[in-house]
């Protein structure tokens, strides 16, 4: 893995209080896997191994993001999420499950989880993941977008980078747009197709990393330092210019 | 797994039971008639004894008094078989004449006939009878009786009850040897029939069901069993083919992986070289996890029916969107692609898998069309039909291997370098069907492959999105600016 986006998440967690994480996960070498990931990535990580200890720990713990296996002993986790819901607990919630099918997944969203994984998962796919939970971007009346240089302007539908003005087709707005709202976050190829194409499968061809390099030939002309990264093997980041 | 099957004796069968209950229907059935019979014949007779009687009564009563006593002792004289019973007796009540000792305590004088006892008299003494008799009054206040014995009729139930003896055992005696016999019969072919269904449950999938014609009943369950079993070997073979295909497509990128980390393991002598290593590693259980996945998900799309979710989609729409994320891709490898749409159409349906459909026609066309090439991306309309076409100018799909590249992992020989799972056509295959569409391979310069979607009768009135103008129209193509 890169070391940047290790240096990226320290100084993260660094600025703001370390974050803490509730993984309620019954298999436990999969649980250790991920609570050693996301302590690398300096999260405070709790571990349940069934629903109800789960529930309970969710309840008095108070965790700023928590992880749920779909089945677990005890109780299932979307009954965990339906419970939590009810009491009024909003915590992000991202689902794991084994179950991949389509119908699953709206089921998962539909109950109150946040966000949904497929195992078998990447270790960065789920921390990219769970900062994307901790930092969902605030509802903001505004309706123009900056970072650093880079401006948005959401009624009009155009986009400079300083004086430059940048000509988008509609598709590389919307990249743009999800990708500014992220900005120093690692996204990932699944989280972009799901987020900016709505897809709900996973292509054979290299889909995200076409579009992306036509983006990036937009956003970072010649003679300007790079603003949209590659993070080789995981995804990418909107970086601003310092 | 065992079937279980409880062998009883025929004497506890189902088929044995039944004929048993038939057997005592006919025989209460049999019983019935006969006292129907006896019933009427009895009736009959007394009724030919009561005729008879009034008859002769009838015959003598107007003549003068001794005429009378004449007459009467002629016809007892003239009785060999002691059936006429005769006699006149006085206002007191002894007795004149004739056979009968005394006059019967109720009969009635100048009635009908009517069933009496007395006791005749003859040479051989006093003798007591059951008779039918008739007594009217002649002159001088005497009586004249007549009678004739029904003793027939108490003949008449013997005869009948053996003839009914004679009927009735032997028809239920041959009543339980034929429900005994049907029912060891059936007992047998059952047990025969186990004994082959266990062989096939055991794993012998060539083993039938015996049966003799095809017209027994017996036989025709046998034959259409032994279909389905045809049927189901076909499919459990085939599934063996897919079984084999699957193993060995998932055994070459963990083959890979594995040699990859055990080289690095013993010959990487940086942190850089292992992780170079183990990157190439984990990208081939990648490889092998798309597979799994790909397989999910074509086993999703298989097992699902026709769900509620589904709703008029407008495809126009829809392709312009794969259009839109697939024309930077093929412009990276220098393909031009086109879209042209004859006109704004709808079919019923799922959206997000009819577009996962059309992509994977549209990535695919794009995979194995050389640099330079060109795939167009159609939608018109002929006849009741809605068509989605996606033509390359590529190397084509031979006749021979129409029907093949529907079969999962199936890779021409000519592309087997070409990188993919080898599932994509399965999964537009299995989403076409869910939809009750058509996926047709034709001939063209490249390939082209058309999903045709036939218009859905209008269900709830709502009225289908399609103009009728549209017909055969063809679209124009027109490449993004």
């Amino acid at each position: 893995m890169s070391t940047q986006i290790e240096e990226n998440a320290v100084a993260q967690a660094a600025k703001q209080t370390v974050a803490k994480v509730l993984l309620i996960e019954d298999d436990q070498e999969t649980a250790e896997q991920i609570t050693a990931e996301l302590a690398d990535h300096g999260f405070e990580v709790e571990w349940s191994a069934d629903g109800i200890a789960g529930l309970d720990k969710a309840r008095t713990l108070h965790p700023d993001a928590m992880i749920v296996d779909r089945l677990l002993p005890g109780m299932d986790g979307l009954t965990i999420i339906e419970a939590l819901r009810k009491e009024r607990v909003r915590t992000p919630v991202l689902v794991l499950s084994a179950l991949g099918a389509v119908n699953d997944r709206v089921r998962g969203l539909r109950m109150g989880g946040d966000d949904y994984l497929t195992k078998p998962f990447a270790t960065v796919e789920l921390v990219a993941r769970i900062e994307a939970l901790l930092r969902r971007p605030t509802e903001s009346r505004d309706t123009i977008r900056r970072v650093g240089a880079l401006e948005l302007d959401l009624i009009e539908r155009t986009a400079r980078r300083g004086e430059r003005v940048i000509d988008l087709l509609p598709r590389e707005f919307r990249l743009l747009e999800y990708m500014m709202q992220h900005s120093g976050q690692l996204l990932t190829r699944a989280m972009l197709l799901e987020e900016v194409w709505n897809y709900k499968f996973i292509p054979t061809t290299n889909l995200v990393d076409v579009h992306m390099g036509r983006l990036r030939h937009k956003v970072d002309g010649p003679g300007e330092t790079s603003m949209i990264h590659n993070v080789r093997g995981a995804g990418f980041i909107l970086r601003t210019v310092d | 797994m065992k079937i279980p099957l409880r062998q009883p004796k025929f004497l506890g069968s189902a088929t044995f039971y039944m004929t048993l209950v038939v057997a005592a229907v006919f025989g209460v059935f049999i019983i019935v008639l006969f006292g129907f019979i006896y019933g009427k014949i009895d009736r009959y007779l007394i009724a030919r004894s009561d005729g008879v009687i009034t008859a002769q009564i009838n015959g003598i009563i107007d003549l003068p008094r001794e005429l009378i006593q004449q007459a009467v002792d002629e016809r007892l004289r003239q009785d060999p078989r002691g059936v006429q019973l005769a006699a006149i007796f006085a206002a007191d009540g002894h007795r004149v004449g004739g056979n009968l000792q005394n006059m019967p305590p109720d009969l009635r004088i100048g009635g009908p006939a009517q069933a009496a006892k007395i006791v005749r008299i003859d040479r051989n003494g006093g003798e007591q009878q059951k008779i039918r008799a008739i007594a009217r009054r002649i002159d001088s206040n005497d009586v004249l009786v007549m009678g004739r014995n029904i003793d027939e009729a108490s003949e008449l139930t013997l005869v009948v009850s053996e003839a009914m003896a004679l009927g009735l055992v032997p028809g239920f005696c041959l009543c339980l040897v034929a429900g005994a016999g049907i029912s060891r019969r059936a007992q047998r072919r059952v047990a025969e029939v186990n004994e082959r269904v266990q062989r096939i449950v055991a794993g012998d999938l060539h083993e039938r069901l015996p049966y003799s014609s095809g017209t027994e009943p017996f036989s025709r369950l046998a034959i259409i069993v032994n279909g389905m079993l045809d049927e189901m070997e076909g499919m459990i073979r085939a599934l063996e083919g897919v079984g084999n295909d699957i193993a060995h497509d998932l055994r070459t990128p963990l083959t890979r992986a594995r040699l990859i980390l055990e080289r690095g393991l013993s010959h990487a002598t940086t942190l850089e070289q292992l992780q170079a290593a183990a990157d190439k590693a984990i990208a081939g259980i990648d490889q092998s996890l798309s597979i799994v996945t790909a397989l999910l998900r074509l086993a999703e799309i298989e097992n699902s029916r026709r769900s509620a979710g589904f709703g008029y989609v407008a495809i126009g729409d829809m392709l312009r969107e794969v259009f839109d994320i697939y024309e930077p891709i093929a412009d990276s490898r220098g393909i031009t692609l086109r879209i042209g749409i004859s006109s704004e159409l709808a079919v019923l349906g799922d959206r997000d898998l009819l577009m996962e459909a059309v992509a994977n026609l549209v990535d695919n066309a794009i995979k194995f069309t050389p640099e330079g090439g060109r795939v167009d991306l159609e939608l018109l309309r002929e006849g009741h039909e809605t068509i989605v076409r996606v033509s390359d100018t590529g190397g084509g799909i031979a006749e021979q291997e129409r029907e093949a590249v529907l079969r999962r992992f199936y890779r021409s020989d000519k592309i087997r370098n070409t990188p993919g799972v080898g599932l994509g056509l399965n999964l537009v295959a299995a989403i076409v069907r869910l939809h009750g569409f058509r996926l047709v391979i034709r001939s063209g310069p490249g390939a082209r492959v058309e999903i045709i979607c036939l218009d859905q009768p209008d269900q709830d009135g709502e009225a289908q999105w399609t103009p009728a103008t549209a017909q055969a129209v063809s679209p124009v193509l027109e490449q993004a600016s």
